[in-house]
């Protein structure tokens, strides 16, 4: 199984990629903001010891990493592939990663909680990326004796995540909702039944390449099973809202916008990761209308056009040479 | 920081414009900066509310705010101000201080979900006593008491190389 952005999934081609998170953390121990060092490599310590001694199928293809020796490069690479947080890569002081060698299993230890167990997978699996989620969970649980409160569930360092300690999200492709200005009121709505849309790399409601995030808010008084099944009902409604917009658009016009896209994504010398965003969601709208039969994956090319993708693959280097080196990358991809 | 709007709660969001070359710079809570209209860009705004809802009953003065978590020293006040809670055993120690802004955040105060294995009864006893040793040694060193948390830190390492 490859990374969720190199998997295409035929079945739902609006949804590119599912993710679970678990947020669990120690009872003897402080949560990080009030954890010393010492706790913090003896918190790694012991879950990489539970890791290597849970004796499960999972743990042959875990590896630890300790953060220190990432390089920046590769570490904020990390992020734009979503395998990390912004704000565990940002913090200096000792954590670890749980990597799975196909990484879409990702275990965070010292981030905001004391374990972050996420599971990301192409396509919508939401059931499955949680069977995952939750075995690991039981896995080392079993020795590390999370914080649980009978009335409070899973206890967190916010209380925001308290409960089932549960985020649980679903990455859509959603250029025409987009672009009919819907997207406000869309994030409007499924607030007030407790979910939230974010970009694809967190901004609000102007996201690049129109890939929105949806995931839910509360996890306490609500079980995994309801909002897992919440989540799917949003996101089924969604893809048909989308596919029924879709097809009233002007066939002429998109073919038009998408080969318009593809000439410039052929030809450009330089590409900024804006404009790459831009245009290759054209293209991903164009592959699902039949306009464009290109075997070229957009959504893996926008991740791999990311600034430390870059620089991860080719080296340091300074904003203009980056836009070199994208364009340089799409061209080659897309044959010319 | 206290909030420039509201004088009361801690400021939580930085807000830094720039009109006609003219660059202003706020300072807002969260509860203020979403009744101005800054919204949107609060990545943490509902530990931003709960900081602010919090903010307002230590504010009033509440009694409880004195009170320390055994384990981990937090005090009401430093989990109002920074929307984080100290350790899990802050959520014991403050309680009732906590649920109706739980109501408030998640619109219930009871856990509904999965529940974890508990451990048999003799593992369950032997973690108990080495639980109960970390957080004698959390309380001694955040005391300064370094020459009893060396002896408490032997304990744990004899307790759990013998398991
Ligand atoms: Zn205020
Ligand atoms: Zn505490």
């Amino acid at each position: 199984m490859g990374s969720w952005y190199c998997e295409q999934s035929n079945e739902n081609p609006l949804v590119i990629s599912t993710r679970i998170r678990l947020a669990r953390n120690l009872s003897d121990i402080p949560f990080p903001s009030r954890m010393n060092e010492e706790q913090r490599k003896d918190l790694c310590h012991r879950v990489e010891k539970a890791v290597s001694e849970s004796n499960s199928p999972f743990s042959k293809s875990l590896k630890f990493i300790d953060m220190k020796d990432v390089p920046e490069n590769e570490r904020f690479a990390m992020v734009e592939r979503h395998v990390v947080s912004h704000g565990f890569v940002a913090d200096n002081r000792t954590r670890a990663l749980i990597l799975s060698d196909d990484e879409s299993i990702s275990i965070m230890v010292g981030e905001e909680d004391h374990l972050r167990i996420q599971v990301l997978l192409p396509g919508l699996q939401l059931e499955k990326a949680y069977d995952i989620a939750e075995q690991l969970d039981t896995l080392l649980g079993d020795q590390l004796h999370f914080a649980f409160d009978d009335r409070l569930g899973f206890l967190t360092e916010c209380p925001t995540n308290l409960g089932t300690g549960l985020r649980a999200s679903v990455m859509l492709h959603l250029p025409v909702m987009e672009s009919r200005g819907e997207i406000a009121a869309l994030a409007d709505s499924v607030g007030k039944i407790g979910f939230t849309v974010r970009g694809l790399y967190g901004e609000g409601t102007k996201a690049a390449a129109s890939l929105y995030q949806i995931s839910n808010q509360i996890t306490l008084g609500i079980s995994e099973k309801n909002a897992l099944d919440n989540l799917k009902i949003i996101t089924t409604q969604l893809v048909e809202k989308e596919q029924q917009e879709q097809k009233t658009l002007n066939r002429l016009q998109m073919e038009d916008l998408c080969m318009r896209a593809y000439g410039v994504l052929q030809n450009a010398r330089m590409m900024s990761s804006e404009e790459m965003m831009k245009l290759l969601s054209r293209i991903q709208l164009g592959q699902r209308m039949g306009i464009l039969n290109s075997p070229v994956s957009p959504i893996q090319l926008l991740v791999e056009g990311q600034p430390y993708m870059l620089m991860r693959r080719f080296g340091q280097m300074g904003a203009d040479e980056r836009d070199l080196y994208r364009a340089n990358m799409i061209r080659d991809k897309f044959g010319s | 920081m206290l909030c420039e709007v509201c004088g009361k709660n801690h400021a939580t969001t930085h807000i830094r414009s720039v009109i006609d070359g003219v660059v202003t710079e706020k300072n807002l809570c969260g509860y203020c900066a979403a009744k101005e209209g800054y919204t949107g860009f609060a990545q943490n705004g509902l530990a931003d509310m709960l900081a602010s809802v919090l903010g307002d009953v230590l504010a009033s003065g509440s009694p409880v705010a004195e009170n320390r978590c055994s384990c981990c020293g937090a005090k009401f006040s430093d989990i109002a101000q920074t929307g984080k809670v100290g350790c899990a055993k802050c959520y014991q120690t403050f309680y009732n201080e906590l649920l109706p802004y739980l109501k408030r955040v998640h619109g219930s105060t009871t856990h509904s979900g999965k529940i974890p294995n508990r451990a048999p009864l003799v593992a369950q006893q032997q973690e108990e006593t080495v639980d109960s040793l970390r957080m004698k040694l959390n309380e001694l060193v955040r005391e300064e008491r370094f020459e009893e948390a060396a002896k408490v830190r032997d304990k744990i390492k004899k307790l759990e190389e013998e398991s």
